[in-house]
């Protein structure tokens, strides 16, 4: 459990410098990664899906491949390196703001984008910008809103004036969609200032890229060639590594990490991470909209079973409500929801709902949740509910399940801020306020916190909020489920960073190949 | 009657008669299983996964723990008695057509026909993805389902067989007589091409069960926490690499039920007893 | 070939079925585009709402379905798709943003070469095993090749492919388990890549092939005229050979084309599975993005292959038969 570290606000992340950059994956794998990072080799690595709109363009990004493809052209103005999910500079050299609202941006020297030219303000402010028009399409176009404005001043600086205060703008511009492109690109062609060169590109089939010599982080990347591939079936998936027909995949199912890891050529990196599978109660629905009734169904949810029949222990307990354990601002002073069906069975009775049969609705669209409510079936039984499973196909599932019946499944993936998941998914007025919730005292504190600077005092904001999910919304989050790849064992330098797979989709730059 | 029965059994060849011991096998586990299973087919019995055969859990447990073996129980009447509904829906349906098909001719048999053609050459697979995203996935639905997509295969040979008897004498006629067309269907041809009807339903539902086995793969079929045959054999499809009886089993199970079905339908077949 | 006096009256039969199945075969296209149209209709959600995911704004949507003239009427989509597929263009996609005719011209020789290979295979074995049985029928060959057979059948094809993967890729390292087929491949390894796919559906199809060839040989087996030769003292390799297989050709070819047109569609598993660019999962993400003109076109594709099928075996069976042919 990494406790964040009050003392990291906009002053300590212009200090931050890039010392480590290019070093970190040194310094930081230790354990069993006691070779030398050397240069050399090619990998293939298989994601679990690929469509026709895969894209080049980093505002458009919307799978693991895309991040990951997006990651190696392009860098963002900050990033993340580690556990701690604080951001770091990247492409900034300083990043700083007195009110929260206007922020000073200055750009490193002599970063080269593939064509040779060079990284000007005016690429950041196009880059930025572009999220605003909605020809577009990007999907950070509600995020943009509150950039008031965005210019250069001079060569090299950036000024970003928000509409309101917002001490995440760091951590918000390390996420992938936040790229920076070249600027006049209105279609991004792979064209960044990133660690690899696209050398084929094919959407839903692959991407192919090799190394960028030129890239402004000495000794980085180590690879020659990566490509990029996408293989649906899990067991395929997971056939295709032990086969040695890829080197490298993502999201396998905890299941499987017996079996890859049976071989010593094979290992399996669990990323814990915020993304979790929760059940939607309606509240403006009956009988889910009953406080007797959400409560019953929080007290009757076995926790321990479902991470170890569903996730094989590799997921974290949660406690009905969105921050992980891991995460900034956790609050652990939030007492932990556990088994009790006496407890359960007497919020039922005294609710009148005994015997009453109730649709639930799951799909594989949302991880787990099949599983998930075949456990709260047989439990329900127990305390006197009937659940009456429905499991639904995979496409349409969001568009026409999620959230239209007042029990259903949802999945909500890791968010870089506290902030964030909390505005989109428990904001009374939020699109995707899942449980159709409403409390005024979290609506109101959800905003004062983005005004403060002061880490003790968000914490304590944040810690409140959490209090108030777990008592009072309408939705039931068992656990958190972990992000598993598997490799082949010659690919050194990996570690876990919860924002997403190999290493929040960044690995391009630190890993290296040792066939020794 | 009984005596008819027994005589008949006495004819089977030795293949008929694994055949129709399997297939009965199959219809008592399949009325009686839930009575006789020792769990309910939900419940967690084990914290292991993928364990082997005990004495407490016969079958071992599957991919989440629990018992094979009372899954199996539950699951066996989905897939027996699914099949054989759609079987039968199939076939009713498809030989009334071809009887209309045959006995009218002209435009009405052109249109049937051709509409046939358009449901065979649609993928069955992918029919059946789209009509579950359309209409959800329900039982009455997965067995309409089914059906639609194996009336053309048994039109197509209803229609031969008919087309071949109404050129007969006996049907010529009847047709002089002036005999309605359910008449002449009912009286005179269904009489004559009941054998290989019933053979063609046998074919129809070993297809069926399969089917149903492959549309588990694409996450279509019976609702959770209960599971078709096939269905239990995809869950837990990972693990096939350590030999897990939860997979092995119920794949034994369709093998059994499929094989038994057709060494019946071999036996009962005319000239079968050469 | 070597009978072209003898086949004359033969192409007077062919010609006038040829013609007529050709006009039939626009009445069935035209009634399988109706039905997918209709169905598809049925399904919830639309291309918009699919390709822009859980995270869409209702205003992002509806911009979407504007620009993917999703906004008008389905009739008069349909009608408009109907216009320009009559003149030869199926249209762009709505998801891939790229003509129709270029997704498909990009996996439609994948499927192709899938099928075909095992086709050959697949008709091949299914007549040496269906006709060794039938020539033995009763004997140990022929239950052994029954009870095999019968298991073929018995197996979801899905269980054949993962143990063929875990045998063959897993544990042998002798074939990918994937279908990488990139651009530069040699033949050599297209093939060692096509080996596992070929080899499942070889499995699920050859079966039902084989048990309809037997049943065909041994009803020609058993009439007089086999008798007959037999006693002139022909011999019988011969008389199977010549007598018996273009008598028994008609249902046994039927019976093939059903089968060897599922390989089209029907290969959806085995795409999936082993990962492989076909047009089976194709039509699948079509289905599951909404993107009609996509759908449209693959479900033409696989109606007019099953039609084209019906009718080669159709031809097929009067070449064949000299009855038929006479």
């Amino acid at each position: 459990m990494t406790a964040f570290d009050p003392n990291i606000t906009r002053r300590s992340v212009i200090g931050a410098g890039l010392a480590g950059t290019g070093l970190l994956a040194l310094g930081a794998c230790g354990g069993r990664d006691t070779s030398r990072p050397k240069r050399g080799g090619m990998i293939r690595i298989a994601t679990h899906s690929a469509s026709t709109s895969d894209t080049l363009d980093p505002g458009k990004g919307g799978t693991a491949l895309d991040y990951i493809r997006h990651f190696m052209l392009y860098n963002g103005l900050t990033c993340i390196e580690d556990g701690s999910l604080k951001a770091e500079l990247s492409l900034a050299s300083a990043f700083e703001s007195a009110d929260l609202i206007t922020w000073q941006i200055e750009l490193k020297r002599g970063i080269l984008f593939h064509d040779g030219s060079e990284l000007t303000a005016k690429d950041v402010v196009f880059s930025l910008l572009r999220h605003k028009d909605p020809s577009v399409g990007s999907k950070m176009s509600t995020l943009a809103e509150q950039f008031a404005d965005v210019r250069s001043d001079g060569r090299y600086g950036v000024v970003v004036r928000l509409i309101a205060p917002n001490a995440d703008l760091a951590t918000l511009l390390a996420t992938p969609h936040m790229l920076i492109v070249k600027a006049g690109q209105t279609r991004p062609d792979g064209n960044g200032t990133g660690p690899f060169r696209l050398v084929d590109f094919r959407p839903g089939v692959r991407t192919e890229l090799s190394r960028n010599d030129e890239y402004w982080i000495p000794d980085s990347p180590k690879l020659d060639r990566i490509e990029l591939i996408a293989i649906p079936d899990e067991v395929s998936r997971v056939n295709a590594l032990l086969s040695g027909d890829v080197q490298m995949i993502n999201a396998m199912n905890p299941r499987s990490v017996r079996r890859v890891e049976a071989s010593p050529d094979y290992r399996a990196m669990v990323t814990p991470s915020s993304l979790y599978t929760n059940l939607v109660m309606r509240q403006d629905a009956l009988p889910t909209g009953n406080p007797d009734f959400v409560q019953a169904v929080k007290l009757m949810i076995d926790r321990p079973l479902i991470n170890r029949a569903v996730f094989r222990n590799f997921g974290t307990i949660a406690n009905d409500q969105p921050i992980a354990p891991f995460q900034p601002y956790y609050n652990p002073e939030v007492p932990q929801t556990v088994l009790d069906l006496d407890k359960a069975r007497w919020h039922i009775q005294r609710s009148g709902l005994t015997g009453v049969r109730l649709p639930l609705y799951c799909s594989t669209a949302a991880e787990g949740s099949v599983d998930m409510a075949s456990i709260m079936q047989e439990y329900g039984s127990r305390i006197g509910l009937n659940f009456a499973v429905n499991r639904m196909p995979a496409d349409g599932y969001y568009s026409t399940h999620w959230m239209r019946h007042p029990l259903s499944f949802g999945n909500c993936n890791p968010r870089p801020t506290a902030d964030l998941i909390f505005s989109l998914f428990f904001d009374s007025k939020a699109n995707w306020n899942e449980s159709g919730w409403k409390n005024e005292r979290f609506d109101r504190l959800l905003v004062e916190a983005r005004g403060v600077a002061d880490e003790a005092l968000r914490a304590e904001i944040y810690g409140e909020m959490q209090q108030i999910v777990h008592d009072k919304c309408g939705i039931a989050i068992p656990v958190f489920i972990s992000l598993i790849d598997g490799y082949d064992s010659r690919i050194k330098g990996l570690r876990p960073i919860p924002l997403g797979a190999f290493m929040g989709y960044r690995f391009g730059e630190y890993v290296w190949w040792d066939d020794a | 009657m009984t005596g008819r029965i027994f005589a008949a059994l006495r004819t089977l060849p030795a293949s008929g008669r694994i055949g129709l011991a399997l297939v009965i096998l199959w219809l008592l586990i399949a009325a009686l299983g839930p009575v006789i299973a020792p769990h309910s087919p939900g419940a967690f019995v084990d914290e292991s996964v993928f364990s082997g055969m005990s004495r407490e859990l016969w079958l071992g447990t599957d991919y989440l723990g629990r018992d094979v073996l009372s899954r199996l129980l539950w699951g066996a009447r989905y897939t027996v008695f699914l099949a054989l509904g759609a079987a039968m829906l199939a076939v009713v349906t498809g030989t009334s057509l071809a009887l209309v098909a045959a006995i009218r001719g002209g435009w009405i048999d052109e249109v049937l026909s051709r509409s046939m053609d358009t449901l065979t050459s649609i993928p069955s697979k992918i029919f059946a993805l789209v009509l579950v995203a359309a209409f959800g996935s329900s039982l009455v639905l997965l067995l309409v389902i089914m059906a639609v997509i194996y009336v053309p295969g048994n039109f197509r040979i209803a229609r031969a067989l008919a087309v071949n008897l109404i050129s007969l004498d006996f049907v010529q006629v009847a047709r002089a007589r002036g005999e309605g067309t359910a008449y002449i269907a009912w009286r005179e041809i269904l009489p004559n091409m009941i054998h290989p009807l019933m053979a063609d339903m046998g074919l129809r539902f070993v297809f069926v069960v399969l089917l149903l086995s492959g549309l588990s793969f694409l996450g279509l079929g019976v609702q959770p926490p209960l599971a078709d045959l096939g269905s239990l054999v995809r869950e837990n499809i990972s693990g096939l690499s350590e030999g897990a009886s939860a997979i092995i089993v119920p794949a034994i199970a369709i093998a059994t039920l499929t094989v038994g079905a057709n060494l019946l339908i071999d036996a009962l077949k005319p000239g079968a007893r050469s | 070939m070597a009978r072209s006096e003898n086949s004359r009256p033969a192409w007077l039969r062919i010609a006038p079925l040829i013609l007529y199945r050709f006009a039939s075969s626009l009445l069935t296209l035209f009634l399988v585009s109706a039905v997918v149209f209709t169905i598809s209709g049925l399904l919830p959600g639309d291309a918009a709402q699919e390709l822009l995911g859980q995270s869409a704004t209702p205003e992002q949507i509806a911009a979407l379905r504007h620009e993917m003239g999703l906004d008008r009427s389905a009739p008069v989509r349909y009608f408009d798709w109907l216009t320009s597929i009559v003149t030869g263009d199926p249209g762009v996609s709505y998801v891939a943003n790229m003509p129709v005719r270029d997704i498909i011209a990009q996996r439609l020789p994948n499927t192709l070469v899938l099928a075909g290979i095992t086709a050959v295979i697949s008709v091949i074995l299914a007549l040496v095993i269906g006709i060794v049985s039938a020539i033995n029928r009763g004997g140990k060959i022929d239950r052994v090749l029954n009870i095999v057979t019968l298991s073929l059948v018995a197996t979801p094809e899905f269980l054949v492919a993962t143990l063929g993967v875990l045998i063959f890729s897993v544990k042998l390292l002798w074939l990918p388990s994937i279908s990488l087929a990139p651009d530069e491949a040699s033949w050599t390894e297209t093939l060692r890549s096509l080996a596992l796919p070929v080899l499942s559906l070889t499995f699920v199809v050859v079966a039902q092939m084989a048990r309809m060839t037997r049943a065909a040989v041994v009803d020609q087996l058993e009439r007089p005229y086999v008798e007959m030769a037999r006693l002139k003292g022909v011999p019988f390799r011969r008389i199977v050979l010549f007598h018996v297989m273009p008598n028994a050709i008609g249902p046994v070819v039927n019976a093939m084309a059903l089968s060897l047109s599922y390989l089209m569609g029907g290969a959806l598993i085995v795409e999936t599975i082993f990962n492989y660019p076909g047009l089976a999962s194709l039509m699948v993400n079509a289905v599951t993005s909404r993107d009609m003109p996509l759908l449209q076109s693959c479900a033409m594709i696989f109606c007019g292959v099953y039609l084209a099928m019906m009718l080669v075996a159709d031809v097929i069976a009067i070449l064949a038969n000299p009855r038929l042919r006479a």
